[in-house]
């Protein structure tokens, strides 16, 4: 008998490793010749380019035992069990996905957990081993100490044992190959191969999400890179670069919580404090055309310290704004900075004005960061953050991962976003090449539809033609350049479209950012098309509140207010030829409830009254650039 | 001198053999007569050899003599307590031990299926069971003009509208400057859906073929010719095979620990007693 279970455990510690190895290969490999690319973009397609699954090493002590089989199969509109053994669903199935797992200790909680507990050595390891094994609550004790340990260089070197480590993560790293491309079927649903570069210095954030564009052969011969502590990812774009050279394929990385990094994510200066150079400034805008602008843990548009003027800053920004991710560094105005994208991207017109390059030319996207394999955006079917706060009565007022005391509320959690990307088809090829040329754009939740062209000579008229392949003949989409052109000031096209099953649009917002000759920059938020233009009349420069329908004992709302959709042509009353500038779109559903609004009429919860319940949801674009030649 | 001579040394030594005898004393004393196997306690060479990685690992350098001693005796008196406790059966009560031993035996059952393939019979049969979700998605080809949020106004255009456009005219200049296409080729039910809503995607096929008609969408009202429908073939096997096998596979996984699970129920005779 004794026999049999020391064979068993042997077995076990075995079998979890290669599990999945001997699955049958996949059948149909790389892209079907089948999928017809359109003449230019027609159709924006949904994913998420960032959701970890249980080979996630913080992931899996959180509770997630999905793998990434179960996380395609959601995301792909199938019903799965989660983590805490609810049936979970999304309304809409998603076009595309990218399970982005640390590559730092990939499955080495799961390894760790798995494993006979008489070859667990370490003290540190034994004790969050015995904690994962009693149940939930301790097993998210167990991770967040884990991550304190990695936030103070203190992690026990077997975790991080780096043979053993290589090994494991090749392991996986086949299994999770194979998984990906048996679920990717092009021309319906695209499965990219990525991984979390989780960068950080202390507990600055400086997380980059890789994507491969290619098919299985050219991204199996390379393995997740693990991150160390620089400043700058110079390492990581070595080994993008490397990859590059050695395949032929092509690869990006996506920066995501900037406003976690107090400041550090979009520095004026090098690493070591000095001065920008223009190939340094080039290098980061080669590998990182895209940054995650909205996810679950809060959102990196700007900040009212930065906006003042901007009545609508501030969207998913408190409780994320006062420390960095680990809570060992509060985080200081002036920080904000580096740590917000509207300000990077000013800050790139001011470092290409002084060293002729921009390193912060960089369209947005949103997505979730999930951690319980469930990507979810939705206010009304949001799975949190990590099993931990998956839906239960205690989520909204729990702290943000129950049992580590940081201050932090769930309740404070965005129901994260989605990315929206324009392609010409729906394959791994179509989508990260609208990714590199930045036609993107990133969304709170709500999948709204926005079209943005920026040209010379498009009038009100063009609205009554096709507009859209006129915006591709005469001008350039999201994410492109204007160049300087004789007289007059540029023209956009713009155009938004509520999602069909969510709220009408309150207004759509072009925002400006520019640098004067004298090297300081300047934003202003216009408003160019709102709903019942003719009652709400602008004056002092503000247009009037759209109103608000939200019944929070029922959680809902009403379309009485709002417009299905908004569009108008838009010329830069203010346009300078000698200026640089960028020009984004913002889009503003009406007032909504949020997922904790939703929660307190679903547990019948009461809820002190710092706890925000309504929100005005949001899509924001990829700019258009404008340099005087 | 590694450690590990050390040990091939200390193995040697009197008092390593003083101390398992006295390990062996020590069970005798606690009970029943020595059954071996269940009841001998051998510390072999990769024991004693882990004893000691685990030691540099935690110390940064190489135990000495007294060291091993100590931990082979430790070792040795973890082991007696394990099998003693065994014996008394106080694991039977430990809610961890449990849980412990119930995640191994699923970890045990679902390996298994976890490499697993299927043969043609096995994909064939799970065809069968559900052609609809292996066939191609129905497909319509259809024009649209999107009015804006149903009202009389908007119902009003969408007359003048369907006029305009069943005479051949051009209506396009009533239309809300949408980012929509007006014409959708052979596209699939579920796109048209993301687009436009289920409702709508619902109700196009009901709609006469060639014919303005008007209906309402998640988005307002549209005026649409619903030109063509496009019925999907029949599923077939290699077309769907990977789909077929994905399903085939997530299915496995999760019967596997329950196959497993009534396997061994049925060896027990379970009796539950309900409190009066």
């Amino acid at each position: 008998m004794r026999g049999k279970l020391i064979m068993a455990a042997v077995l076990l510690a075995g079998t979890s490793l290669t599990a999945g190895c001997d699955r049958i290969k996949h059948i149909v490999g790389g892209e079907k010749a089948a999928v017809k690319d359109t003449a230019y973009p027609e159709q924006v397609f949904w994913g998420d380019t960032h959701l970890h699954t249980a080979n996630s090493v913080d992931a899996f002590g959180f509770g997630n035992r999905l793998d990434p089989e179960q996380a395609l199969r959601f995301a792909r509109g199938e019903e799965v069990t989660s983590s805490t053994g609810q049936k979970a669903k999304l309304a809409r199935p998603l076009d595309f996905l990218v399970i982005a797992d640390h590559a730092e200790g990939m499955g080495a909680t799961k390894a760790l957990y798995d494993a006979p507990r008489m070859m667990i050595n370490d003290p540190m390891l034994l004790r969050w081993y015995d904690l994962m094994h009693q149940g939930p609550k301790e097993s998210l004790q167990a991770t967040a100490e884990l991550l304190q340990a990695r936030a103070h260089n203190k992690l026990p070197a077997a975790l991080n044992d780096p043979a053993q480590a290589a090994k494991r993560t090749r392991k996986i790293w086949d299994a999770y190959l194979d998984t990906v491309d048996n679920y990717n079927e092009p021309g319906k649903f695209t499965a990219f191969f990525g991984f979390e570069y989780t960068l950080m210095q202390g507990g600055n954030n400086l997380h980059r999400n890789v994507i491969f564009r290619d098919n299985r052969e050219r991204v199996a011969k390379v393995v997740p890179l693990d991150p160390s502590s620089e400043l700058w990812p110079d390492k990581l774009w070595d080994y993008m670069d490397a990859y590059e050279k050695s395949t032929g394929g092509k690869v990006l990385s996506i920066p995501h919580n900037s406003n976690l990094s107090n400041g550090l994510m979009f520095m004026m200066t090098d690493p070591s404090g000095g001065p920008m150079t223009a190939a340094q400034a080039r290098r980061r805008a080669a590998h990182e055309p895209v940054v995650e602008i909205t996810q679950i843990k809060g959102d990196s548009e700007t900040h009212p310290f930065l906006s003042p003027n901007d009545e609508f800053a501030g969207y998913g920004t408190a409780g994320w704004d006062t420390n960095n991710l680990l809570n060992s560094q509060p985080t200081k105005p002036n920080d904000y900075y580096g740590s917000y994208v509207r300000e990077a991207l000013k800050r790139g017109l001011l470092l290409e004005q002084k060293i002729g390059a921009n390193p912060y030319k960089v369209g947005v996207i949103g997505s979730t960061d999930s951690h319980s394999s469930l990507s979810t955006a939705d206010d009304n079917n949001f799975w949190g953050k990590h099993p931990g706060v998956e839906p239960n009565p205690r989520r909204a007022t729990d702290s943000f991962v129950p049992g580590m005391n940081v201050g932090r509320m769930n309740w404070q959690s965005l129901a994260s976003g989605y990315a929206a990307v324009w392609a010409t088809s729906n394959t791994r090829a179509a989508l990260f090449d609208a990714m590199k040329r930045r036609e993107v754009y990133g969304t709170t939740g709500p999948r709204m539809t926005v079209r943005f062209f920026g040209g010379w000579d498009f009038t009100a008229s063009d609205l009554k033609g096709n507009w859209v392949k006129s915006g591709y003949a005469r001008g350039v989409p999201m994410g492109g350049s204007l160049q300087a052109r004789g007289k007059g000031a540029p023209s956009f096209i713009v155009s938004a479209l509520k999602d069909p099953i969510g709220a009408n649009l309150d207004r759509v917002q072009i925002i400006k950012g520019w640098v004067d000759k004298a090297g300081k920059t300047h934003e202003k938020v216009f408003d160019v098309v709102w709903s019942s233009m003719d009652k709400r009349k602008a004056s002092g420069g503000k247009v009037p509140a759209v109103g608000d329908t939200v019944d929070l004992k029922t959680a809902s709302y009403q379309n009485t207010i709002g417009a299905p959709t908004l569009a108008t042509v838009w010329r830069d009353p203010e346009f300078d030829p000698a200026v640089r500038a960028f020009y984004y779109v913002r889009v503003l559903e009406i007032p909504t409830p949020n997922w904790v609004a939703y929660d307190a009429v679903k547990y019948h919860l009461t809820l002190g009254k710092e706890v925000t319940l309504k929100q005005q949801e949001r899509a924001y674009t990829s700019s258009i650039w404008y340099s005087p030649s | 001198m590694t450690w590990r001579n050390r040990v091939a040394a200390a193995l040697r030594e009197p008092i390593v053999h003083f101390m398992l005898a006295g390990a062996a004393v020590f069970v005798v004393l606690a009970g029943r007569a020595p059954d071996l196997g269940e009841r001998r306690i051998v510390v072999n060479e990769a024991t004693v050899a882990r004893l000691g990685d685990r030691f540099v690992e935690s110390f940064h350098r190489e135990p000495t003599p007294a060291e091993i001693d100590g931990l082979i005796n430790d070792y040795v008196r973890e082991q007696i307590y394990y099998r003693e406790a065994l014996r008394l059966g106080l694991d039977r009560d430990d809610e961890i031990v449990m849980r412990r031993m119930r995640n191994k035996m699923i970890a045990l059952a679902t390996s298994e299926a976890e490499a697993a393939a299927p043969s043609d019979t096995d994909l064939r049969s799970l065809l069968d069971k559900d052609p609809g979700r292996y066939a191609k998605e129905p497909q319509i080809t259809f024009t649209q003009l999107f009015l804006g949020a149903d009202s009389p106004a908007a119902r009003a255009t969408a007359l003048q509208a369907i006029a305009i456009l069943s005479r051949g005219g051009d209506a396009g200049s009533l239309a809300q400057p949408a980012p929509l296409p007006a014409h959708f080729e052979a596209t699939p039910g579920s796109e048209v859906a993301a687009q436009f809503g289920d409702e709508f995607a619902a109700a196009l096929p009901r709609q006469p073929r060639g014919r303005w008609t008007t209906v309402t969408s998640g988005l307002g009202l549209h005026v649409v010719r619903v030109e063509q429908l496009h019925a999907p073939a029949s599923p077939s096997l290699d077309a769907a095979r990977q789909q077929l096998t994905n399903d085939w596979h997530n299915q496995a996984m999760r019967d596997a620990e329950d196959t497993a699970y009534r396997k061994i129920r049925a060896g027990y005779d379970v009796v539950i007693e309900q409190p009066k």
